[in-house]
């Protein structure tokens, strides 16, 4: 034993290697440190695995494998499986007029490009070189409705009407006209233009009428073009499906903001009279459903308005969808002031700032980032209460969906249209939250760098 | 630039609300401010088989909504002038009174409390129906009588609703009601068993029935619980326009008394048969000038939807998904055993 | 605002009518002087117009129509209601309903969202993976949809009465969850004075053991010792009185069960929506508020050597409370509000029961969308006032 010890004393003989650890990387080692760390996980993650396997299978089972692709009538589909599977052909046949509502079918390309409108306009903000996005974010929110009122609605402009469309007109070129010059020659759009007239060096009075006047040029020839549009009308009765839901969300989403914000302001005030109103609107139109604010709007603004003003329907809504909205948007911004330290005040105060400046420059643009994930929530939510709409009759995509069991040929299919709007809803849904979170991520990164 | 921005949006604003709403005095007559507009504002419920559908191409028809194109057919010769205004019936009455709808045309129950209180005025009675239940055959329930203690699905907002109430009380029997403004939410609990009858106007019953995924193991019941005259609603206070709606109804009524169809109205116009058709279609005497309509406008009406029995086979007549017979029952013409009897055109 | 008054002139020189609008101290009084009138011109306008016009199309606005039998049947009512009960009876039944499906949802849905965002929480990845699919899943739908798919995904699926699933004295089936319900005798009255008692005596304790521990840091259990002074003296009294307490067994009887209490089941639908739902928002506000205790604190406690349930007690959960009450409270006002939605599977809440249905029946729009809207106002008022209370007591004390 010892002169076998002695002898493999003098040549080295390495310790057998020990069995290489369970993987540190790989699904295994993944599963075992995340699914089945303890007893007590392992039974959790069994049980939750369960639940997501019964789940989604039977959604399955009903959507895809058990599901009827093609039929004439919801009557074939019974015969074939029962209620059983999902008839889907009748929601087929019916999406074109869930997503335009009845918008006549040969017109529905002006939906499309009013939306595509959109995408362009606020296309400059996601370019990089692009610096004047705050003006483009702002003349989406202000100038884009004209345009997109006349590409939706059609028929004759009123004087006043047509100013708009034209200034809407007129913003579009403007935003375009200024991404192309920021992004490929780095500098705004004014001093492209005069460099291109040579008129660089011309004193700073000179370039600012040079400027206003090609400003009115352009929006004198915007408004001759809107003398050539003659598009035919399309009544709001007509609108309906998603189109309608995004247009009377965008427009509830788009009010609450500024509106929100004075709302806000006005309940801070140290103006008694200022301070009691806003509170009371706040707190009103806060403190009851949506529904009953639609429908208070909806039975009785004809009636609080004088004898023979007609009132249109959709607008009805709308109005209401926005006080609801402002009354909503204000509370979070409130939060958002709130949280502004005293200290800022009260050095933009020591600065000279009055309280337009001083809300305008110091307080505002805080309150507004910290609130940003609360403010884009309030949009979700915004977005989803407008399904309330189909509860005082327009034909949102709710009662369009509603509509397809009333269908003569599809009589009583009502759970698969429901089902495809709760995808369409979560779709949407889902875009906006993720975003923000992404957001959130962001601004957090920004904030504990500090 | 911001603020410049700021105060064009609020004019903006301001503009697109004012243009959207096209000003209409009421100090005029319904048919004047109708005729201005240049089209009628006609209010149907949400879409329902028969009476006022909606198919996938957006248009509209049934029973009701011939009775509104034929008053645009009567006003301006063209059925298509109509701006078909889809609300639900909780908002219905309230719609008319305020002046938003020109007429109602939806299966509205004509009732002393809704004809005396709420400023409406009912013109005629388009269609005879009757509440009625549908039972699962294998319940084994043979008359309505038998329901004591049921649970019961029922439409929210309508006079079913409080037949159902009158009924069970009347009969000292209990029962539970499960409520819904959508038909077919009620359907899809019916089918699921979770009430053990439902009811409505009988006609809704046939239509639901035959959409089930086995039509033939549901039975009517045979007691029909209520008298339901369903026809046409106009805003209390301009007879002339009441006159129109009715005279237009009794008209499409008249001339299927008569034997005048879509397809021969011209013929007959030509060389009417008799002196009654004479007087229907304008040729003697001027009965539409009293309405401030053309002579003719029965041509017109008649052109554009045919007579009363025609209407009534297209939407909801046997040879439709509906189905309703005719014949025999109240809905036939005053000839022919029911009570369809319009007053003479004289 | 205080910082922004700039030093006036008006204490200076008299008054000019300049100043009107050039001094801060007038102007802010013109102004409000012209937006109180501005108001005050709205509304008589809006007044006058609508008085015209409901004289115009004879619509009448009184109450007049409360006392009149309503006509229609309520499906579940928390107090007799019979076919010919009046319209005020009808606003009762709705006005209950609504605020029994708020608190039922509430208290399921706190409990719900605490799990959930402590599964959110959870390091196992798919706990905390199911837990996120739920949270972003219900949150992005509509609760509308979401109500009509659990009535019909769930609970109209149930067997039918004939079938009922029977777990002892409770029964389930697709026309509701039947439960027995307590009779009381005469003599419960004593079992119940007792626990009265007996919940005073605790709460005396609690506010005595709170005293002492503040005065000499001694610590005295007192959550346990209520606790059994509340279950012990009542739960002997009533073995010692004979158990006074006979139950009403539900039994299958015709077309259903009879006896008991049920609840039908679109309210099982409906309170499982709103908590599903509310949950979601919850869970978040849970996560948030624990994550937003800083770790500083939790080390800081570590350091002082203090127990794991006295830092999860005394540290985190007063300073994550402070982040998670006030938003927790907007949504149990949300659950309120939104329990509205009930009329789309046919609940008779008080806007389906009172500003659906009965309103139809009646056609007066102006009384009864006013009652409707003064008990959501009331109810939110209520619960903002004790929100804005708790909220001053538990504010950073800034100096």
């Amino acid at each position: 034993m010892a002169e076998t010890h002695a002898e493999t004393a003098l040549i080295f003989q390495p310790k057998p290697a020990r069995p290489a650890p369970a993987a540190a990387s790989g699904p295994v080692a993944w599963m075992r440190r995340n699914l089945f760390s303890d007893v007590p996980n392992a039974l959790m993650t069994l049980l939750g695995g369960y639940i997501l396997f019964v789940v989604v299978g039977a959604v399955l089972d009903w959507a895809v494998f058990g599901a009827v692709w093609s039929a004439e009538s919801r009557r074939e589909c019974l015969d074939a499986v029962g209620r059983a599977g999902a008839c889907w052909p009748g929601v087929a046949e019916w999406l074109p007029n869930m997503i335009y509502g009845l918008y006549p079918k040969e017109l529905v390309w002006r939906v499309n490009l009013g939306f595509l409108t959109l995408l362009l306009w606020i296309a400059p903000l996601f370019m990089p070189r692009v610096v004047s996005k705050v003006n483009i974010g702002v003349s989406a929110v202000l100038l884009f409705p004209f345009l997109a009122s006349y590409w939706f609605h059609g028929g004759e402009m009123g004087l006043l009407w047509r100013v708009f469309v034209a200034a809407g007109i007129w913003g579009f070129v403007w935003v375009w006209a200024t991404a192309l010059s920021e992004q490929f020659a780095g500098r705004p759009i004014g001093q492209t233009l005069l460099a291109a007239l040579g008129a660089e060096d011309a004193a700073d009075a000179d370039q600012r009428r040079i400027l206003r006047i090609a400003a009115a040029l352009l929006y004198v020839a915007a408004l001759a073009l809107t003398l050539a549009w003659r598009l035919e009308e399309v009544g709001t009765r007509l609108w309906g499906g998603l189109f309608l839901t995004l247009v009377i969300s965008g427009i509830g989403i788009t009010f609450s903001l500024p509106a929100g914000i004075l709302l806000a302001l006005g309940r801070r005030s140290d103006m008694p009279v200022i301070s009691m109103l806003s509170t009371a609107f706040i707190e009103l139109f806060r403190s009851v459903p949506l529904i009953t604010i639609l429908f208070m709007f909806n039975t009785m603004m004809p009636l609080f308005m004088p004898e023979g003003t007609d009132v249109n329907q959709l607008l009805r809504a709308i109005v209401a969808v926005c006080f609801f909205a402002a009354a909503y948007m204000a509370e979070v911004i409130r939060g958002g002031l709130q949280a502004i330290p005293r200290g800022q005040y009260e050095a933009a105060s020591s600065l000279g700032l009055g309280y337009w400046r001083s809300t305008q420059l110091i307080v505002m643009p805080q309150a507004l980032r910290i609130m940003i994930p609360a403010i884009v929530g309030n949009f979700i939510g915004l977005f989803k209460d407008t399904t309330l709409v189909s509860i005082i009759g327009l034909f949102d995509l709710m009662s369009m969906a509603r509509a397809v069991g009333e269908d003569t040929k599809w009589l009583g299919l009502f759970i698969e249209p429901f089902f495809v709007v709760a995808m369409i809803y979560f779709v949407f849904c889902f875009a906006m939250s993720s975003y923000s979170i992404g957001l959130e991520k962001k601004l957090a990164q920004g904030r504990d760098r500090g | 630039m911001r603020q410049s921005l700021a105060i064009l949006g609020a004019v903006g604003a301001v503009t697109l609300g004012v243009s959207l709403t096209p000003g209409a005095a009421m100090a005029q007559s319904t048919l004047e401010s109708v005729k201005e507009r240049g089209h009628l504002n006609c209010q149907v419920g949400l879409p329902t088989p028969g009476f006022y559908a909606l198919d996938a191409d957006g248009t509209w028809s049934g029973l009701d909504v011939d009775v509104c194109r034929a008053v645009s057919a009567a006003i301006w010769g063209d059925p298509d002038k109509v701006e078909y205004q889809s609300v639900t019936s909780a908002v219905r009455f309230t719609s008319l009174a305020n002046g938003e709808s020109d007429m109602l045309a939806r299966t509205t129950t004509w009732t002393a409390v809704r004809d005396t209180q709420l400023g409406l005025d009912f013109t005629f009675v388009n269609f005879y129906d009757g509440q009625g239940f549908l039972v699962p055959v294998d319940s084994g329930i043979t008359s309505a009588l038998e329901l004591d203690g049921a649970t019961i699905c029922v439409l929210t907002g309508t006079t079913t609703e409080l037949n159902l109430a009158d009924y069970f009380r009347a009969n000292g029997m209990e029962m539970t009601p499960v409520t819904n403004e959508n038909v077919n939410v009620l359907v899809e609990t019916y089918l699921g068993g979770g009430c053990d009858a439902y009811t409505n106007d009988k006609s809704g019953l046939a239509a639901r029935r035959s959409a089930f995924p086995d039509p033939t193991a549901h039975v009517i019941l045979p007691q029909t619980v209520s008298k339901e005259p369903l026809g046409p609603v106009v805003r209390q206070g301009d007879d002339a326009w009441a006159n129109i709606v009715r005279w237009v109804g009794y008209g499409m009524l008249e001339a299927e008394e008569f034997g005048v169809t879509q397809a021969n109205v011209e013929e007959m116009a030509a060389n009417p048969p008799g002196p009654g058709v004479a007087r229907l279609l304008g040729v003697e005497g001027n009965i539409g000038e009293g309405m401030g309509l053309p002579a003719d406008f029965m041509v017109s009406v008649l052109k554009a939807v045919g007579n009363y029995g025609e209407a009534y086979e297209r939407h909801v007549g046997e040879n439709t998904p509906i189905g309703i017979p005719r014949a025999g029952t109240l809905n036939a013409l005053w000839t022919q055993g029911g009570i369809m009897y319009p007053p003479p055109f004289r | 605002m205080a910082f922004a008054r700039q030093d006036d002139d008006a204490r200076r020189g008299g008054f000019r009518p300049g100043a009107l609008l050039s001094d801060e101290k007038t102007r802010s009084i013109t102004f409000q002087a012209l937006t109180l009138a501005a108001v005050v011109a709205l509304f008589w306008w809006l007044v006058d117009n609508t008085l015209a016009n409901m004289a115009a199309r004879s619509m009448s606005a009184g109450f007049d129509f409360l006392p009149v039998t309503a006509g229609f049947g309520i499906g579940f009512t928390l107090i007799e209601f019979r076919e010919g009960d009046s319209y005020w009876r009808v606003f009762q039944v709705g006005v209950l309903n609504t605020l029994l499906v708020a608190v039922v949802s509430i208290l399921f849905a706190t409990v719900l969202g605490l799990i959930v965002g402590l599964a959110r929480l959870s390091g196992n990845w798919i706990v905390a993976t199911l837990a996120r699919a739920y949270v972003e899943f219900l949150r992005n739908t509509p609760l509308l949809l979401q109500i009509i798919a659990w009535f019909f995904g769930v609970f109209n699926l149930l067997p039918r009465p004939r079938d009922s699933v029977e777990f002892g004295a409770f029964a389930l089936n697709n026309r509701g969850f039947y439960m027995p319900s307590p009779v009381p005798e005469p003599a419960f009255d004593a079992v119940l004075a007792v626990f009265v008692v007996a919940l005073g005596g605790a709460i005396a304790l609690q506010v005595w053991a709170k005293r002492r521990r503040e005065a000499t840091g001694r610590l005295f259990p007192a959550v346990r010792v209520g606790l059994a002074l509340v279950v012990l003296p009542p739960l002997a009294a009533h073995l010692a009185l004979g158990q006074p307490l006979g139950w009403n067994i539900p039994a299958l009887k015709g077309f259903n069960y009879d006896g008991g209490v049920s609840v039908p089941p679109a309210f099982c639908a409906l309170i499982v929506a709103l908590s599903v739902y509310t949950s979601c928002f919850i869970a978040e506000i849970v996560r948030s508020g624990v994550q937003s205790v800083s770790r500083g604190q939790r080390e800081a406690a570590g350091a002082l050597n203090l127990p794991n349930d006295w830092t999860m007690r005394l540290i985190i959960l007063p300073q994550a409370l402070r982040v998670i009450i006030p938003p927790l409270i907007s949504q149990y006002l949300n659950v309120t509000k939104n329990s509205s939605l009930a009329i789309a599977i046919g609940f008779p809440d008080l806007v389906s029961v009172w500003m659906n249905t009965s309103l139809n029946q009646s056609g007066r729009a102006i009384p009864i969308v006013a009652m409707t809207m003064a008990f959501y106002c009331t109810v939110s008022l209520f619960v903002s006032l004790v929100m804005n209370v708790y909220n001053r007591s538990v504010q950073l004390k800034e100096r």
